[in-house]
């Protein structure tokens, strides 16, 4: 591949881009590929780029075999195109220079980057070493591989390892050893087997005892090499009483080409350990006929194994031609609990199947659901979930509720909620409801000198306020903006 | 015959489907006594024994028996075709209540149904199955405009599995209700299809499912709108005790342009016993912007300040539990508007509790 070949398709995608999608451009940067397909001198290729040790490569290995024996899952109300794996690139890293001691040796275009992302937050002063900034570490992942870590110091005299992933395999062996594959073991599904073959990076944190990390965590991932399937894998685990909040946004230029993103997050938290983990997911979902757009087959899982602990969920989803993603809980421990805070925006042809699974096997274990779907255009906004009480599990609490708003009549919103209660003493509701916006409020914020696609914002902001509550202070800003951009053009 | 489902498919996970696999293969032995099985009226009076019709024991009114040939994708529905029964009746007519008892002595036996109504034509049927064995229906159903039908089923086998298929085609302000009591030992699927055709149609489809021991009973019920201003109602109660598990699934779809529709689920599950499970799964699948679909379920024990209540009154505990277990059922059988119906099924639902609680 080289730049030339690229560059022209660049100039159409910009072209295609206009002011739909803001954040939709191509940066150039030299690339190393992995040859196209998948073998398992791939998986051999990706290894011995990362160099990694034996295990690590055999763990793949094993994971690429089952995966060849395996079939994608169809239950989903999602109506998936064959994907061909075999036309697209598993590896790709920018070059140049081998590591970067500070920021100023970034490469200049993806210094640009992240200037087009528009995200007004205090990473911006982050990367350009503004004093006094506000403390966000930035694990940036540009592409496959992770080009720049701030604040590694001052987490690690905090004892906190933030390292990306292919790192952490090298210096922690063992750390990494003990929980990946853990919590979503390798035969888990599809995507997840497919991930733990080619996985290209990510970030693993571990915040040790009684500690509360010092700052948030936040990764960026772009998705940025025309036909790479980008593979990440997070592994954060929060030992006793420990605490840490994890920010995850993404954006990702044009492309006409499906790009296939297969990430797998896993999150241990033991007594007494809280973790929340914010998503803001803002991938390129396709054009107004649906050409394009990201396929995004995430498995995330929490385990929480300790008593008392806490694992909170927050994504706000608007991207992505397809979304299959169900961040979940298996709440061990006594008296843990589960939040799942869900807002899912489709418009356009985008569809969406998400939800949670909150297992509770723990005496006293509580979950909280909510779940706000919107849906657009065309498109189709499915909740599913899975409530499960274990025979065990002695005074359970669950609530769950999943709203839908609709606007206009070719969308489709559904909401399939499984619950299934093997214990007398539980107490678990479910409340849902379906509803659009009525003219009286539409009318009501238009009289007060609002143009409709502010009123839709307004109204639609006011619909998913209970999780933009749950996000961190930037990222509820960039959510706002985010809902109102995601539904230009559905009314009217 | 077509291949069985297994529970590796999504609808039928929570199937006992090993139970249909043992019935199956039971020998035919005698059959239990009818008395007792009536209700008093003077409609038609249909016996089927093993899925053969005893004209013997029959008065059939305008009830016939005739050779019937599915038109179903239901696995368990397309086996039926053959000899069955069919009730037709013309524009503005109306009959006494029906009535059906289904005997099954073992093994497997498979019986086809078909109910057609024309214009504002009212019938009532009541279908009780006994006995032990394989017991496989599957019930045909048309309403013409303001047709009218109301079925009550209760399942009372001794032992096997009864499945039940339901495909009912609601035309415009017709309406159906039917109501299910699984109130006997042998395992169960009631499997619905309801589709409201026409504008302003009705469909309910709702009752109670009693299990206990090692029993596996569920409902999977699947209302479709696709007519303006239709109205659905379904609500299910479950009650497991000892070792056994209820499951629930009901699902409201409301198709593109189905607008004004107004779709009530209403599951609720009761753990008698610790080792017992409940399974909800109330689904919405939605195409049109402006409806009302609401849907609530909740699962968990009996509520103790209730119980507090009665026993503060004088209740001792066993009773006060009865009483709350009987109200908890009752929000399902309730729903069956004939008084005499209605009365023979609390009597069942009651006798259940008796000897469950």
């Amino acid at each position: 591949m080289t730049d030339t070949a690229v560059a022209p398709k660049n100039a159409e995608a910009l072209a295609a881009a206009n002011k739909k999608y803001e954040w939709g451009f191509a940066t150039e940067v030299e690339q190393e590929f992995a040859p196209k397909g998948l073998t398992e001198d791939t998986v051999r290729y990706i290894s011995a780029k990362k160099d990694e040790p034996e295990w690590m490569l055999d763990w793949r290995l094993k994971a690429f075999r089952l995966w060849q024996t395996m079939e994608a899952p169809d239950w989903a109300k999602l109506n998936v195109p064959p994907i061909d794996y075999q036309d697209a690139y598993y590896y790709a890293e920018p070059k140049a220079k081998k590591t970067i001691a500070s920021l100023d040796e970034l490469d200049p275009e993806i210094r640009r980057t992240y200037e087009k992302l528009g995200i007004p937050i205090a990473e911006q002063e982050v990367l350009a070493g503004v004093e006094g900034a506000r403390r966000v570490a930035v694990d940036a992942v540009f592409d496959s591989v992770s080009v720049a870590t701030t604040f590694r110091k001052e987490l690690e005299a905090a004892g906190v390892i933030f390292r990306s992933i292919s790192e952490a395999i090298r210096e922690y062996p063992d750390l990494v050893r003990q929980w990946l594959g853990k919590v979503v073991p390798m035969r888990d599904n599809y995507f997840a087997t497919l991930n733990c073959a080619v996985f290209s990076d990510g970030t693993f944190v571990y915040i040790p005892e009684g500690v509360r990390c010092p700052m948030e965590l936040s990764t960026y991932f772009r998705i940025n090499a025309e036909n790479t399937g980008q593979f990440e894998r997070t592994l954060i685990v929060a030992d006793k009483g420990a605490y840490v909040s994890y920010l995850e946004g993404c954006t990702a230029p044009m492309r006409d080409e499906n790009q296939l993103h297969a990430a797998v997050v896993e999150l241990v938290a033991l007594d007494d350990a809280e973790i929340k983990y914010s998503t803001v997911q803002n991938w390129y979902p396709g054009d107004e006929n649906g050409v394009g757009g990201i396929y995004n087959f995430v498995t995330k899982r929490a385990l929480c194994q300790g008593r008392n602990s806490k694992v909170s969920w927050t994504q706000v989803e608007t991207g992505s031609a397809i979304t299959w993603k169900y961040p979940s809980c298996v709440l061990n421990g006594e008296n843990s609990v589960g939040e799942f805070y869900s807002v899912a925006v489709t418009n356009g042809r985008q569809q969406a199947d998400t939800g949670t699974k909150m297992i509770h096997n723990g005496k006293g274990s509580r979950s909280t659901i909510v779940s706000k779907g919107i849906s657009a255009g065309r498109s189709d906004n499915t909740y599913r979930g899975l409530v499960r009480v274990a025979p065990a599990a002695e005074g359970v609490r669950n609530f769950t509720q999943c709203d839908s708003l609709l606007l206009g009549d070719q969308c489709g919103a559904h909401t399939v909620p499984y619950i299934e209660v093997r214990n007398p003493s539980a107490q678990i509701e479910h409340e849902a409801s379906t509803s659009k916006i009525s003219d009286d409020q539409m009318f009501y914020a238009m009289q007060r000198g609002l143009d409709q696609e502010a009123a839709v914002a307004l109204i639609v902001n006011g619909f998913a306020k209970e999780v933009l509550q749950q996000l961190p202070m930037e990222f509820a800003v960039e959510a706002q903006k985010l809902l109102g951009i995601s539904l230009e053009g559905s009314v009217g | 015959m077509t291949q069985l489902p297994t529970n590796r498919m999504e609808a039928w996970r929570w199937t006992d489907l090993a139970a249909l696999e043992a019935a199956r293969s039971t020998d035919r032995g005698s059959a239990p006594a009818l008395d007792g099985l009536w209700i008093e009226g003077d409609g038609p009076r249909l016996v089927f024994r093993d899925g053969m019709y005893q004209p013997k024991l029959s008065t059939p009114g305008e009830v016939s028996v005739e050779a019937i040939s599915p038109a179903t994708a239901h696995p368990l529905g397309a086996v039926t075709a053959g000899d069955g029964w069919r009730l037709t009746l013309a524009a503005e007519q109306t009959v006494a209540v029906i009535q059906i008892v289904h005997v099954a002595t073992g093994g497997e036996n498979h019986l086809p149904g078909v109910i057609e109504l024309s214009r504002n034509a009212d019938a009532s049927i009541v279908e009780t199955f006994v006995g032990a064995g394989w017991t496989n229906r599957l019930t045909t159903i048309r309403l013409a405009e303001g047709a009218r039908l109301t079925r009550s089923v209760r399942l009372l086998q001794a032992s096997g599995f009864v499945s039940l298929r339901e495909e009912a085609e609601i035309g415009a302000a017709a309406s159906l209700a039917s109501i299910f009591l699984g109130a006997g030992k042998a395992a169960s699927r009631i499997d619905g299809e309801l589709v409201v055709t026409g504008d302003g149609g009705l469909a309910e489809m709702g009752g109670a499912l009693l299990t206990r021991g090692e029993q596996r009973q569920e409902c999977a019920v699947t209302v479709r709108h696709s007519a303006l201003d239709g109205a659905s109602r379904q609500i299910w109660r479950a009650v497991a005790a000892d070792r056994s598990a209820a499951s629930l699934a009901a699902r409201v779809d409301v198709a593109r342009g189905a607008q004004k529709t107004d779709g009530e689920q209403s599951l609720r599950g009761l753990l008698l016993h610790r080792t017992a499970t409940v399974n909800l799964k109330p689904e919405l699948e939605i195409f049109a912007d402006d409806v009302k679909c609401a849907h609530g379920a909740t699962v968990g024990e009996l509520d103790k300040q209730a119980l507090f209540y009665l026993q503060s009154r004088g209740l001792p505990q066993g009773p006060a539990k009865a009483m709350l277990t009987r109200a908890f059922v009752a929000d399902a059988i309730d729903r069956i508007e004939d008084e005499a119906v209605r009365e023979v099924f609390a009597a069942d639902a009651e006798a259940w509790l008796n000897e469950a609680l």
